[in-house]
């Protein structure tokens, strides 16, 4: 859908990282986790971590003007222990409904709707081994995957910042 | 022959539900029913727990008013504590109660119902939705969403989360309020003040005189208004008494405690939904119909006690002749005043220096065994009941929810849209989007509605013309 708000200018270099997941379903509280670990890493740099819960259309007001977004979560698919990077685009599909939550294509699609431009998007995951209610704490093989992760997020964000 | 019409599932609402419509033999619409068909059990699951969970537990009830939950629950537990909790704290309550209220009718009007406002009920539905209004209307919708984030940023800067945040406790809330966050708050507050009268001037001179039809056919029938009041009479949210006025606008209940809910408000029970259905007791039922949420509070108030929203308070009094306002198409006007109330109120609060006080929380074990705690949620009062024993363990819990309360005249509103625009031989998408929007016009919600924990078991029914049962399914 072309947007009236379109005005086609390139954005400042600015990245927006989410982590994102229920803390108390096991592995799903991998984003947060990641995105707490993240939040002084960038102190000099407009970087800007945000530790989620969910994912809401209200976060398309952050995103606008930002040059790259990377969504940090669980998966429920991949080889276990293995990092996955993938580029995300806009899909109206996730974004319909209660808009009590949005996944990561469908909030990049309330911002290109509502700002007539989305961010180039990243989704960094890996798979989790359990979602169950009332864990508080990560799979063995998500714990080790951590460290790998967080690595990757580091690069892709400031090879980023290098090149725009 | 007799024909039922289901529309299943109906959208853009929280939770789910079916609508059956019976026609008779010559096709016009006999009668119709709203199916809750969702089940939760939250009062029975919480007996047995210490009652100073019960603001974070029944908080889950709900992910889009889980602050009412916790008003309406911490007040319970305050007198299960016996205690007047500090003046601050009832204070910093209301503060995120108008917060809470904010952000949930910006998600009423902006999210879920502005598509049927904005873009028109025959509109092709799959433009009909938050997109086609983000096309349509682009500086609408991105101060929609930013209204939102008003209200849902003001609550985590005191709960420390958006949704359910555990800062308010039995006896007060937990931590004081900063300078810092004060000065911030202040700030959104503004912002907030000049979208939300900016939106409503747009939709009292542009999008009301569109829908004069709707307006007398959309729920528009005699009922009474239950609501919270101040002890002045005024708007009010957090604290107050019951008052109750008929459909010529008589007050027929005034300043009933909180603590005497069971005198005036029975609940019944049908077979064919999960919801009870609440009434007035002294009239019986269903006679004791009764409607709640910002509809019912403009109506059932004196005055809101804040100056533009004043000045809406008496604007939305001449949208229709007959005193109080009975059309339910108007409950989208009283939402938009009441954001104008919430942001003025939360700005008058914000500016008294005493907010900064830090002694916020009165200390005490359980000393009564019996509490009771309501407060208006945004889609109206909302009931939380319990008793405990000795030990501080739940053995009893009753709730009556805002979309409970309003479940007869959902019923008997989604019957008149029907029977006005539903004509047997043509189902057109414009017909099925009316009595789906009849429904939005509760905002209600479904997950709260469903709360309860008993024998209610869900059946369905299909007779013909003459009464006749042809089938019946039945769930235990």
């Amino acid at each position: 859908m072309s947007s009236p708000a379109a005005d086609g200018a390139a954005p400042a270099t600015r990245v927006v990282v989410i982590g994102f997941g229920s803390p108390i379903r096991g592995d799903d509280a991998l984003g947060p986790l990641v995105a707490d670990q993240l939040a002084d890493t960038w102190v000099h740099a407009p970087v800007t971590v945000l530790s989620r819960h969910i994912l809401t259309a209200e976060l398309a007001t952050m995103l606008h003007d930002a040059s790259l977004v990377v969504f940090i979560d669980a998966s429920v698919d991949g080889p276990p222990g293995e990092i996955v990077t993938r580029e995300l685009v806009a899909d109206v599909a996730g974004a319909l409904g209660l808009a009590h939550a949005v996944d990561p294509r469908g909030l990049l699609a309330w911002t290109q709707a509502l700002y007539g431009r989305a961010p180039r998007a990243m989704l960094v995951s890996t798979r989790g081994a359990t979602f169950n209610y009332a864990h508080y704490a990560l799979s063995d093989a998500v714990q080790a995957a951590l460290p790998p992760l967080i690595e990757t997020v580091r690069r892709l964000i400031d090879q980023h910042l290098q090149t725009a | 022959m007799s024909r039922t019409i289901a529309i299943e599932p109906v959208t853009r609402i929280e939770g789910h539900a079916r609508i059956t419509l019976e026609l008779d033999d010559d096709g016009q619409v006999a009668d119709a029913r709203f199916h809750l068909t969702q089940f939760r059990g939250f009062e029975k699951f919480c007996e047995g727990r210490p009652y100073r969970e019960m603001p974070a537990l029944t908080a889950r009830t709900c992910g889009i008013c889980p602050v009412s939950h916790l008003m309406a629950s911490a007040k319970a537990c305050d007198e299960l504590l016996s205690v007047r909790i500090p003046e601050v704290a009832m204070e910093l309550r209301r503060l995120m109660n108008l917060a809470q209220l904010t952000q949930s009718h910006a998600l009423s009007f902006f999210h879920l119902s502005s598509p049927d406002l904005l873009l028109g009920w025959d509109c092709p539905p799959a433009e009909r939705n938050v997109f086609g209004v983000m096309f349509r209307h682009p500086q609408l919708a991105r101060e929609g969403i930013r209204l939102r984030q008003i209200g849902q940023t003001i609550i985590e800067m005191l709960g420390g989360k958006k949704v359910h945040p555990t800062w308010v406790v039995p006896g007060g809330v937990s931590e004081p309020l900063t300078e810092e966050k004060r000065d911030r708050m202040l700030e959104l507050v503004a912002e907030g003040l000049d979208i939300a009268r900016r939106t409503y001037e747009f939709y009292k001179d542009d999008v009301v005189p569109k829908f004069k039809s709707e307006a007398r056919h959309f729920g528009n029938f005699p009922t009474m208004f239950l609501s919270l009041v101040s002890r002045k009479g005024a708007l009010e949210h957090y604290d107050g008494c019951l008052r109750i006025k008929d459909s010529s606008g008589r007050i027929v209940e005034d300043m009933v405690p909180t603590s005497e809910y069971a005198a005036i408000i029975g609940e019944a029970v049908e077979p064919f939904s999960y919801m009870k259905f609440p009434y007035y007791k002294p009239r019986g039922y269903p006679n004791g119909i009764y409607r709640v949420g910002p509809l019912a509070r403009l109506n059932n108030c004196d005055t809101c006690g804040t100056p533009f929203a004043d000045v809406a308070l008496a604007e939305f009094r001449t949208l229709q002749a007959s005193k109080p306002v009975a059309s339910s198409f108007h409950y989208h006007y009283a939402r938009l005043v009441e954001i104008i109330f919430a942001l003025e109120s939360m700005e008058r609060l914000l500016n008294d220096p005493s907010i900064l006080n830090t002694f916020v929380r009165a200390r005490a074990r359980s000393n009564c065994l019996e509490g009771v705690g309501i407060a208006e949620a945004p889609r109206g009062t909302l009931i939380h009941h319990y008793k405990i024993n000795d030990d501080g363990l739940m053995t009893w819990m009753n709730l009556i929810i805002a979309t409970g309360h309003n479940n007869l005249a959902m019923n008997r509103g989604i019957k008149q849209v029907a029977q006005k625009y539903v004509q047997s031989d043509k189902l057109q998408e414009g017909m099925l989007n009316r009595v789906e929007a009849l429904i939005r016009c509760y905002d209600p919600c479904l997950s709260c509605a469903s709360h309860a924990f008993g024998h209610m078991p869900l059946q369905i029914e299909l007779r013909n013309a003459h009464g006749k049962l042809l089938d019946v399914v039945s769930r235990s």
